[in-house]
């Protein structure tokens, strides 16, 4: 790790005045992905600027149809919530898949969705359900806020206060984890709401995205069976030391499936 | 008895001239070592400190193969903070070219083994990623890796090669100057004739082309060290993790000309070896180097990234099989061609591993009349291989058992029953193997049935139907195998043990255990001898004091040496007491008997202990003997359930029945397979160190993409004993640390072959991954279609 200075902001206005007058600051929260990079030195920052502690980023609330997460709140919080359990079981489920004990008791929603990791589970989340991403600056629509490989659509400066998802009918989400990593190769969100079905892939592509096809035949039946012909495109897909395109494209198929069928175990 | 801690299996026995004692306080449920390491009271090689320290910091070659065109160390000197900066160039001025490596037998037509320099820095040359090229040395850790970032390495880039079929070839790029055709040692084992023969005249004969993947040994502790130099005795203290201190001195004199009375090791705990942690790596002469030329203790501590490109690596085989046989499945030959990759420079250790060692059990458990070996050496542009647990023998273990089953399943034949058809027979020990060795004993066709009972084999068929109902693919893998345990640099194992005034009996070695629970048994052993409770005995470890010589731990040897010497020095000590008491008690020393810590006069109730006698004058012996090889043996049965869909495989059962000979310490022995046998899990199912092929960038450079096997994959081991006492020592123990690894590649990697068989699927090379068989179903499927 290189010398850097480390601050610990009392509000979210004074985070936001320090990296507006600090260029070369940047945001800590559970430290899961920055840690790691500082330590190998493939990141040099003039600041940490830790907004981990903050309280008005922690919380979780439900209050007309909508379950709002606080950006700070970590993951093993949301996946023993009584409230997330009763509102979106499957995303307190997603929850306690993330990483290891360690990581679920340090990292937190908004540093995992601000990141984007392209293996990560919450953008599956944020995205299958239509999240809106709450920021010091503005309300992101999860269709506009993701945008490929460790891009988003944060400016600088811009910090995730809270994301708000609203309660569908029915969710599952089903994950196959990286041998090595513990990341996603493939995480399957499947979302039932009155509008319809959406369906959001993560760890396949070289970002989290919606399954469109996945999402009209599931609505046409929503059977496991029904995603047997969905067309799949899987010329971006991830290829790795582990795992080509074909196995990868074979696991979103797979675990879609098993998401669909945790649905059918999931009355709402 | 033998009164010991114990696991679920327990076996108790009676050891020929152990007196008889009672009940004491040996039943612990944990090990000796287990409280002061698991609540971090352990000391390792990063604990040590020393006032007035440097530190160091390695700048290591980021390609695998290039020319050092110019090297500057300005930049990096004007840092603040920083001492010196060294580099290939002070290596080769202080003499520090050599390097260590085991191998003192000649290969093909009598040639050598070709050693070539390597200097303790690279100089001139790289040849893997990781090479280190520059040391800085400064006063803070920090300061010296920053430094690190301002030297400035030019590198003339040379083609790399990093596949051993490629090293071979004509044209291919080369290595090292005086080894031409990166051929360092040409070996072979056996009667090639006779095997060429016995072929001629097979019914069948079985190949297979197979890959003992490349893995990173990874021991929990990183590796470091710390030196300091005694100007006023010239002498080196040494601060490492090691095996034993001998070796460690050994390879270290060899290395810097040092001589060896003048290095003196310090270790207390070590967080894992496997064998990686036996050699001298060039960093430490480094350190020895810029401790003298700095006058200050200097210390290193790796990182993980740095043990991935510069801890030495394991196996790394590469082998063409062939197992003939007759019209009722006997063999009659084996043929191998074994190709090791060796990495860019000989380990101490690697070229030993995979030549000597496969030839020592090249038949494994079976009577084959005929065989031959060519065991060729390679280097390419990787991190150096070295002997990791089992050192060859889990690799030629993996290669006949593969071969075997195999056979069994081209003949339709039950993979035991051909087995059992081929097993040298009980009565055929010691029997001498047509490559040298000779074998002790072994009951095989007791391991064997022991293990079909508990694994419920013949249950197996109706299990797979279940599985079949589910969708899921089931397979059942076998291996009996046997191994040589033992190797070891120094002719004999000395043990001193010395009894205080307040009665405790302490037992000094030069062995070092990193895991394996040396101060439990070897205790235990010494207790036991001496009826004593073990509260009274300590082992003290690493000890270079007392003078002794002795081997490091490795090749599953410490039990069988310097644990059994540790029974004759009890003994010894009762001896040396007996007479000192006689003089006391105003006896003959015939009239004098021991038990429980306590001289007394036959017939009469007059008693001297132990301790008062220590109180008088002190009491101390020295015991040794020589130990060679034991030869544990087993049978071990996994079975495996495949879920087609995603190639995700579950190990549902694993049994292993041992021959470890007797067993001092059920649950140390059974700590000892669980851990082995994880570790073949861990190679069979998911490790291996990839380099890219055409640059040679190690792409498995993190734990994020190096996958190490997790607790869950074997969810349940079961392990069980079937000692047949070895004669070779005084506990009739056969070494058992290894033979977990030794068994559990092929146990592994047949059932999964077994699982896939009924599609149509043939042999596959670990690491067995998810991917891998999903593919190998598909392909298989689209065959049948």
């Amino acid at each position: 790790m290189y010398a850097l200075n480390y601050v610990r902001p009392k509000s979210l206005a004074e985070a936001a005045k320090f990296l507006a007058s600090h260029p070369e600051a940047k945001l800590l929260a559970g430290g899961m992905t920055l840690v790691p990079t500082l330590k190998q030195r493939l990141a040099r920052h003039s600041h940490l600027v830790d907004i981990a502690q903050l309280r008005e980023l922690r919380g979780i609330e439900v209050k007309d149809g909508k379950l709002a997460i606080g950006a700070a709140t970590r993951h093993h919080d949301v996946a023993i919530s009584a409230a997330v359990k009763k509102a979106i079981p499957a995303l307190a489920e997603l929850a306690g898949l993330i990483g290891d004990p360690q990581v679920r008791n340090l990292g937190t929603l908004g540093g995992s969705v601000a990141n984007n990791d392209p293996a990560a589970d919450y953008p599956a989340a944020v995205l299958g359900l239509s999240a809106t991403v709450v920021t010091t600056k503005r309300e992101i629509a999860a269709d506009d806020f993701f945008r490929g490989m460790f891009a988003t659509a944060l400016e600088e400066g811009e910090i995730i206060k809270r994301i708000v998802f609203p309660v569908p009918k029915r969710a599952a989400y089903a994950k196959f984890h990286h041998p090595a990593s513990g990341y996603a190769m493939a995480g399957v969100f499947v979302v039932v709401t009155a509008q319809g079905v959406r369906v959001a892939v993560t760890g396949a592509g070289p970002g989290v995205f919606r399954w469109k096809a996945a999402e009209t035949a599931l609505a046409k039946s929503l059977k496991p069976a029904a995603l047997d012909g969905a067309a799949l495109k899987v010329d971006d897909f991830n290829e790795d030391i582990h795992v080509d395109r074909a196995y990868r494209a074979n696991l979103v198929r797979v675990m879609a499936k098993r998401a669909v069928a945790k649905l059918a175990a999931r009355g709402r | 008895m033998f009164h010991c801690v114990r696991g679920s299996n327990s076996n108790t026995r009676t050891f020929p001239d152990t007196a008889i004692v009672e009940p004491h306080a040996s039943h612990h449920s944990n090990r000796v070592e287990d409280f002061r390491l698991i609540t971090g009271t352990g000391k390792y090689a990063a604990d040590w400190n020393l006032p007035g320290q440097l530190y160091a910091w390695f700048v290591r070659s980021d390609r695998a193969h290039a020319e050092i065109v110019s090297l500057k160390v300005e930049r990096a000197l004007k840092h603040l903070g920083v001492k010196r900066v060294f580099t290939g160039e002070d290596a080769v001025r202080a003499g520090y070219t050599k390097f260590f490596v085991i191998v003192n037998y000649p290969g093909r037509g009598g040639q050598p083994i070709k050693k070539p320099a390597r200097p303790s820095l690279a100089a001139g040359r790289v040849r893997h990623v990781g090479d280190a090229v520059a040391m800085v040395i400064a006063d803070s850790a920090a300061a010296a890796q920053d430094a690190a970032e301002l030297v400035e390495v030019e590198y003339r880039d040379l083609p790399a090669v990093v596949s051993v079929e490629e090293a071979l070839a004509p044209g291919a790029p080369q290595l090292h100057d005086d080894v031409p055709g990166n051929l360092p040692f040409d070996y072979e084992s056996g009667n090639e004739e006779a095997v060429k023969a016995a072929f001629q005249n097979a019914a069948h004969v079985t190949k297979l082309r197979l890959e003992v993947s490349r893995v990173a040994p990874s021991p929990l502790e990183l590796r470091a060290c710390m030196v300091q130099y005694e100007p006023k005795d010239e002498s080196y203290h040494v601060y490492v993790c090691i095996q034993g201190i001998n070796m460690m001195r050994k390879q270290l004199s060899f290395a810097t000309d040092v001589p060896e009375d003048k290095l003196v090791i310090h270790a207390q705990d070590v967080g894992g070896s496997f064998g990686q942690r036996s050699a001298a790596y060039p960093e430490y002469c480094m350190l020895m180097l810029a401790s003298k030329e700095l006058g200050k203790p200097v210390k290193w501590v790796s990182t993980r990234s740095e043990g991935f490109m510069s801890d030495t690596h394991g196996r790394a085989n590469t082998i063409q099989g062939e197992l003939a046989l007759d019209r009722d499945g006997k063999f009659l030959g084996l043929r191998l061609d074994w190709i090791a990759d060796m990495g860019g420079y000989l380990s101490a250790t690697g070229s030993a591993s995979h030549t000597r060692n496969p030839s020592a059990c090249m038949t494994g458990v079976y009577r084959i009349p005929a065989l031959y070996g060519r065991f060729r050496l390679a280097f390419t542009n990787t991190v150096p291989v070295a002997a990791y647990r089992g050192a060859g023998r889990p690799d030629i273990a993996y290669v006949i058992e593969r071969l075997v089953s195999q056979a069994a399943a081209e003949l339709k034949m039950d993979a035991a029953e051909l087995r059992r058809r081929n097993f040298i027979p009980r009565e055929a020990f010691p029997y001498k193997t047509p490559t040298g060795s000779t074998y002790e004993n072994a009951d095989l066709r007791g391991v064997l049935e022991k293990a079909l009972k508990v694994a419920d084999w013949k249950g197996f068929a109706k299990r797979r139907a279940q599985s079949q109902k589910k969708g899921k693919l089931r397979g059942i893998g076998i291996s009996t195998v046997i191994e040589n345990t033992g190797a070891g640099l120094f002719p004999k194992d000395q043990i001193t043990l010395e009894c205080s005034a307040d009665g405790t009996v302490t037992a000094y070695t030069v062995a070092q255990s990193s895991g394996q629970g040396h101060e439990t048994t070897f205790a235990m052993v010494v207790a036991d001898t001496l009826g004593l409770p073990l509260e009274r005995v300590r082992l003290r470890e690493s000890v270079q004091s007392k003078g002794l010589i002795g081997n490091h731990t490795g090749g599953s040897r410490s039990l069988v040496g310097a644990g059994s010497v540790c029974k004759l020095a009890a003994q010894k000590l009762i001896d040396q007491g007996r007479s000192l008491a006689a003089q006391e008690l105003q006896v003959e020393p015939s009239q004098v008997e021991y038990a429980h810590g306590a001289f007394q006069a036959r017939g009469s109730k007059k008693k001297i202990g132990l301790a008062e006698l220590a109180k008088k004058q002190p009491l101390s012996v020295m015991a040794e003997a020589t130990v060679g090889s034991t030869f544990p043996n087993g049978c071990h049965v996994a079975e495996v359930e495949i879920e087609p869909e995603t190639g995700t495989t579950r190990v549902v059962s694993y049994n292993a029945v041992d021959d470890a000979g007797n067993v001092v310490n059920h649950a140390v022995v059974e700590g000892q397979v669980h851990g082995a046998v994880t570790q073949g899990a861990g190679q069979i199912f998911c490790e291996k160190v990839v380099y890219d092929r055409d640059t040679g960038q190690l792409l498995t450079g993190s734990f994020m993409d190096y996958c190490m096997p997790r607790a869950g994959l074997l969810r349940a081991i079961n392990v069980e004993d079937h000692p047949l006492p070895s004669a070779n020592n005084a506990l009739g123990a056969k070494g058992v640390g290894e033979s977990g690894c030794t068994a559990s590649l092929a146990a592994l990697a047949n059932a999964v072959v077994d699982a896939l068989r009924p599609l149509g699927a043939q042999h596959l090379d670990m690491p067995l991954t998810p991917a891998k068989l999903w593919h190998a179903i598909q392909s298989a499927k689209k065959g049948k279609n």
